[in-house]
């Protein structure tokens, strides 16, 4: 009984003082191992948004209607910054000084990271545009540009144009828990930047590595890949969860 | 006798300085350190692996190719396959944008990163990465892919890197030169001085040739400011017919098997 007080006081102690990240031999969070997210944003973003709302311009709302109506993802290509977070296909991150490296299960995409501050690349866009990092405290924060309007947020059809800005914040709050965040302004489709938050967990699973996903045009790895791996196993409703207004029971 | 003195002296010179073997740094695990971007010399390996003569449809010429001793062992039926998927350019699957899976991978700038479980490899072409895995775990099972899977250790200051659960689709080059799923590459990369990785690779497959085979070639490092740029290639990729025609206007006996 002693020992459930115990473990009951712990565990309520533990809520209140933030996660003390292991460290790497450089002495920076340890942001090391396989992750994944266990939601739903990569059918629809919204859901992840801070007040479920993208504060759409309205003429960025028209050219949404007009634009094309397939994701680009059916014909293999990348998902962009930040969708490639929550594809629900998990992703390892490796460190070494100087640099974070995320390899993503997805489509083989890798980025590799500097933590050591450049300017970003001019004149030039990529899938996953060009991310520079650093370190606030002990949350990783990487500034990506140079974004192109090819990529949309999500399978519901938020797209973006190439003026797109994502800083994402990578923050250890537990063992097994990292909480990304991640800012997105682009002033040519929103009234203002808004933000979208969730926990990415550990997977734990004995001996779990990351598998190959590759793609083929007009299909999304199945028919060329025998262990295709679907969508993690969790609980699809977390990312509600998360939020302080979800707690209260309204929106 | 005057080129016989030449030799004699550079032999005597190359004594003389008594060539130590080189000794790389270590990483905070006690294993060679490897680590940077590394690049292969301009070898022509990626049109094909054999010598070959340039122009439009192998690229830059090679007049010795990467394969040891400039042949490949096929069976008889694989030789014929070969004649056969050289008027097939269309079918190159690096065409369609896929993994060129191993060996075919290594002709194109990667980036090393070491850490103490597994070495990950990061190739800047297809995007493609892979993790090599150090802990003497074993492949797994009921499991085939483009870059196969890769589990690695230390042999002195040579990475052995054992590269089994091959898939059938990825391709040597592009001058047909193919494997079957039974393709098992042994790849060895030996530091020989600050800037330079001998990599070799063993290629065993004996479904489709008579015996195993090597292939070797340097690696560079890259200079210090060398920055990975995505290699995105999924963009409505049509080059594919444009092949097929550059092959109908080469003469018969263009490509020498």
């Amino acid at each position: 009984m002693r020992l459930i007080i115990t473990l009951v006081l712990s565990f309520s102690t533990a809520a209140q003082t933030p996660f003390t990240p292991p460290r790497t031999v450089d002495g920076k969070p340890d942001l090391q191992g396989v992750w994944e997210t266990r939601n739903a944003a990569s059918f629809d973003v919204s859901e992840v948004a801070e007040g479920r709302e993208i504060p759409y311009l309205p003429q960025a709302l028209e050219r949404e209607q007009k634009g094309g109506r397939v994701d680009p993802i059916a014909h293999c290509g990348m998902p962009g910054i930040p969708r490639l977070t929550y594809m629900p296909f998990p992703f390892q991150i490796v460190q070494r000084p100087g640099v974070v490296v995320f390899l993503y299960e997805y489509l083989h995409n890798q980025r590799i990271v500097t933590t050591n501050p450049r300017p970003h690349l001019e004149g030039i866009d990529f899938w996953l545009g060009d991310s520079v990092g650093h370190w606030e405290g002990d949350t990783l924060v990487v500034d990506v540009t140079d974004l192109g309007d090819k990529t949309w947020l999500d399978a519901a059809r938020h797209t973006h144009t190439d003026a797109l800005h994502v800083v994402e914040r990578y923050t250890r709050t537990g063992p097994n828990t990292i909480k990304y965040e991640a800012t997105i302004e682009d002033p040519k489709t929103y009234a203002r930047p808004w933000r979208i938050a969730m926990p990415l967990h550990r997977n734990n699973q004995p001996g779990f590595e990351l598998r190959e996903q590759e793609c083929t045009e007009g299909d999304d790895g199945r028919a060329i890949h025998p262990q295709y791996r679907p969508a993690p196993q969790g609980d699809p409703l977390e990312f509600v969860r998360s939020y302080p207004a979800a707690k209260g029971g309204s929106k | 006798m005057r080129a016989v003195s030449l030799g004699m002296i550079v032999a005597a010179a190359c004594l003389a300085q008594a060539p130590k073997p080189y000794a790389p740094p270590r990483t905070s695990d006690g294993v060679p350190d490897i680590e940077g971007y590394w690049q292969p010399r301009n070898n022509g390996a990626m049109y094909s692996v054999l010598p070959h003569p340039g122009g439009f449809f192998l690229g830059a010429e090679s007049k010795e190719g990467v394969v040891d001793g400039g042949v490949l062992p096929y069976q008889p039926w694989a030789a014929a396959k070969v004649k056969e998927l050289t008027q097939h350019m269309e079918l190159d699957p690096t065409g369609h944008c896929h993994y060129e899976g191993i060996p075919h991978a290594m002709y194109f700038g990667f980036q090393i990163y070491e850490t103490s479980k597994y070495i990950a490899l990061l190739h800047e072409n297809m995007h493609a990465w892979r993790i090599v895995y150090m802990d003497g775990s074993p492949h797994p099972k009921d499991y085939s892919a483009w870059m196969g899977d890769s589990r690695g250790h230390w042999e002195g200051n040579t990475l052995v890197v054992d590269v089994a659960n091959n898939n059938d689709k990825s391709v040597f080059d592009m001058a047909g030169h193919f494997h079957s799923d039974a393709l098992h590459v042994v790849e060895r990369f030996t530091p020989v001085d600050h800037d330079t990785i001998n990599y070799e690779a063993t290629i065993d497959d004996a479904k489709v040739f008579t015996r195993p085979w090597k292939m070797h070639f340097a690696l560079r490092r890259a200079a210090a400011d060398y920055q990975f740029l995505e290699s995105g290639c999924f963009e409505g990729e049509r080059d594919q017919e444009h092949l097929v025609e550059g092959l109908a206007t080469l003469p018969p006996d263009h490509y020498k098997q």
